[in-house]
């Protein structure tokens, strides 16, 4: 599993390069801008890294995804159907290497951002203001009625719910293409049919989410998100994995 | 052994193959024989596991091909299928990552002597030099079957030669060589059993030995006879 996970990230590594690039370009900006006294820059680069983080854990999804698809559709397939690994093996690397790359990609991000804070704060004012300010800013907010309020479990469950939800999106994506590449290969409408399939898993997803009662506490009720978000992904992921195993040709 | 039972593979409403029976046996070199679109890429491939037979069995040893069988059957594409990132160097550390019998020190000598140097990208590899690399890396595995669809594609004469050598060498009484061709006169030279494969339909299976001296016709006599020419007259 591992060397098939290494040759996994092998094929997104360029785009995993470019993103840090870029990820890289706007952080030195954030610093110049911080030290040199450039407010609009500091302020351009802040924004630019949120919408990069973003941009990065969802360009990892669909690169990965976009891979299945090469994977499946074109004569390179061989180099994973022709190895002595099961289907589960192989779509089994494939959904640990992404779900790893966005974990690590996000670790990386919240460790930057925190850095990022704990700079500002050092130059400006000093870090309880800041903590204050922000404390301040939240207790202005309110949910259903509820006052919301931001520890660091809740933070913590949030982060996890958002990998487990983005992973069940891209199991998701994985059963749509195995379906158009095994089960509907050669038919008419076949991207348009799979593409309708994986809107219809997802909204399934949802409606299922959406059962869950909003009685407990937040973390408590995240942390049932993160449950079920796993139970049907690894749903999902066996039938892919058998599909594969019984009939995909490539 | 490598087996196929009464193995049928349609696309829509193509029979590409139609319930092929058939026997290979150990110590032997097969030449599979045929036109275009005759069915033996698509036999291959299943026997591969790489396409699933619409109906039917294909078993190696017995057990239907699977995970475990790719441990010992060899397979070349006659398309290439390499990475576009890999170097000559990356498809052997790829070959050597996931197949036991792989050995680096007889890739890097096949890979010499197809003069392929192992820095080279594969995406800027000729057609010619493509042939070389999937003949090396896949003859670089000791397997128990080694299964080469057109190794002789877009191949000069002498790297024909050298392949051709090559292969004779890893010809032994453990292992089962099948190679396909349209090149009927190189396969004379290295197999001494042929399939000749029709319309999806298995023709026959001969011992190019005994067609020889039994029968005074070659491999290529043969072939013109099934296929619709008309140069021989004899029959077998």
């Amino acid at each position: 599993m591992f060397k098939l996970m290494k040759y996994e990230f092998r094929k997104t590594q360029a785009t995993k390069l470019i993103l840090l690039a870029i990820i890289a370009i706007a952080e030195i900006a954030f610093l110049i801008g911080l030290y040199g006294n450039y407010d609009m820059t500091a302020g351009l680069s802040i924004v630019a890294l949120v919408f990069l983080s973003f941009l990065g854990v969802f360009v990892v999804g669909l690169e990965s995804i976009t891979i299945l698809h090469r994977d499946m559709n074109t004569r390179q397939s061989y180099m994973l159907f022709m190895t002595p690994n099961s289907s589960y093996k192989i779509l089994g690397a494939k959904v640990l290497e992404c779900g790893l790359s966005i974990l690590l990609a996000g670790a990386f991000v919240f460790a930057l951002g925190a850095l990022d804070i704990t700079l500002a704060v050092a130059r400006e004012q000093g870090l309880n203001s800041l903590w204050e300010m922000i404390q301040n800013f939240l207790s202005h907010i309110t949910i259903n009625g509820r006052q919301l309020e931001i520890d660091a479990p809740i933070l913590a469950a949030t982060f996890l719910n958002i990998l487990t939800s983005w992973i069940m999106t891209i199991v998701s994506a994985y059963l749509a293409v195995v379906i158009s590449a095994a089960l509907l290969n050669g038919k008419k409408f076949n991207g348009l049919i799979s593409f309708v399939l994986f809107l219809l898993l997802n909204w399934g997803a949802a409606k299922l989410l959406g059962l869950i009662p909003d009685t407990m506490s937040s973390v408590a009720t995240l942390l049932v998100y993160v449950a079920v978000e796993l139970v049907l992904s690894a749903i999902m992921y066996v039938v892919t994995a058998e599909i594969m195993e019984r009939k995909l040709s490539v | 052994m490598l087996e196929s039972r009464e193995l049928t593979k349609s696309f829509g409403s193509v029979v590409a193959v139609d319930h092929v029976s058939l026997k290979l046996e150990a110590g032997h070199v097969y030449a599979m024989l045929g036109p275009n679109g005759s069915g033996k890429t698509t036999w291959m491939k299943m026997a591969a596991g790489l396409i699933k037979p619409t109906s039917g069995q294909i078993l190696y040893e017995e057990r239907p091909v699977g995970v475990e069988s790719r441990r010992h059957i060899a397979y070349m594409s006659t398309e290439p299928y390499f990475y576009n990132w890999m170097t000559i160097r990356d498809v052997g550390r790829y070959y050597e990552d996931f197949f036991e019998d792989f050995s680096m020190e007889r890739y890097k000598e096949l890979i010499g002597r197809m003069e392929l140097r192992e820095d080279m990208k594969t995406r800027t590899l000729s057609s010619g030099m493509m042939a070389k690399l999937k003949i090396a890396v896949t003859l670089a595995r000791d397997a128990k079957v080694y299964m080469l669809d057109e190794p002789f594609n877009g191949i000069d004469l002498l790297a024909r030669d050298e392949i051709r050598t090559c292969i004779l060498q890893f010809a032994s009484e453990d292992k089962i060589l099948l190679l396909s061709s349209h090149l009927v006169e190189e396969m004379e030279a290295v197999a001494d059993r042929a399939i000749f494969i029709k319309q999806g339909h298995l023709e026959e299976i001969v011992d190019l030995e005994t067609m020889r001296t039994e029968y005074g016709i070659s491999m290529a006599d043969r072939y013109r006879q099934i296929y619709g020419h008309e140069e021989v007259t004899s029959n077998v």
